[in-house]
């Protein structure tokens, strides 16, 4: 704890107000007409109210952490691939 | 691993082993339900901030070393932590916008905008491939501070 202990309410401070400064600017795409094209052409996802999908009450738990798990780890491969493989080019250029 | 609050690298990997396992129980609203999510991610913002202040030193010297004369893999690393950072906010706002259970439980009503929907949905579901290239980048660190926590003590 005594690394996060030190000049925390410094730290802190500096991470809330660059965050809620940075978060305004964010706010204001609202403004945007990407926003009002958006809002104009209306926007839902997933399924329709009241309507429950057609899957095991089991797998409803499960599939959105399998989602989470492919969207993670199949870029994380691919980038220690390209890294993997962009490191071979390098020592083959350099020989 | 006893000594996991006195040593830095060990601290951090349990505060970013925490900060992960939050991250994948708040992005998956359809598995916990939707208060649960807005209550959650309200929460996660505690080990999102303890993530930046364990790497205090990084926020800020990175900016710095943008200038300097670095490896093309340090600058993308630098690069991607600041559109990550962006993305998350991006992330926590667009979800406050379209809050249905914590901000009217706080007694706060808003108008909900398409855009704000939108932007949320697409925001938390391009974070992961996000994150997974962040953890590719720190992937050496991972390992490495892994065989550390679980290495057997010497007697």
């Amino acid at each position: 704890m005594k690394h996060l202990k030190q000049q925390w309410k410094t730290r802190t401070s500096i991470v809330l107000v660059v965050s809620v400064l940075v978060s305004l600017l964010l706010v204001s795409l609202e403004l945007t007409d990407w926003a009002a094209q958006i809002n104009q052409q209306g926007y839902s996802h997933g399924a329709a109210e009241g309507e429950k999908p057609k899957i095991a009450p089991i797998l409803m738990y499960i599939l959105p952490f399998v989602k989470e798990l492919i969207l993670i780890g199949v870029p994380m491969l691919l980038t220690l691939g390209i890294a993997k493989l962009l490191g071979l080019i390098k020592r083959v250029v350099k020989n | 691993m006893s000594d996991w609050k006195q040593n830095l690298q060990k601290f951090r990997y349990v505060m970013d082993t925490l900060l992960l396992t939050s991250f994948m129980l708040v992005s998956a609203p359809q598995a916990t339900g939707i208060p649960l999510h807005e209550w959650f991610s309200l929460f996660f913002i505690i080990p999102f901030v303890i993530h930046l202040l364990l790497h205090w030193d990084w926020v800020t010297r990175s900016f710095g070393r943008l200038f300097a004369n670095i490896t093309a893999r340090e600058r993308f690393n630098i690069v991607w932590d600041y559109l990550l950072y962006l993305m998350m906010l991006l992330v926590f706002v667009s979800g406050f916008l379209v809050s249905v259970a914590l901000l009217p439980a706080l007694n706060i009503s808003l108008n909900i905008q398409d855009f704000w929907s939108k932007i949320h949905h697409d925001s938390a579901t391009f974070i992961m491939p996000m994150l997974g290239v962040h953890l590719a980048l720190n992937f050496s660190w991972i390992v490495k501070l892994t065989k550390r926590m679980f290495a057997k003590e010497a007697k």
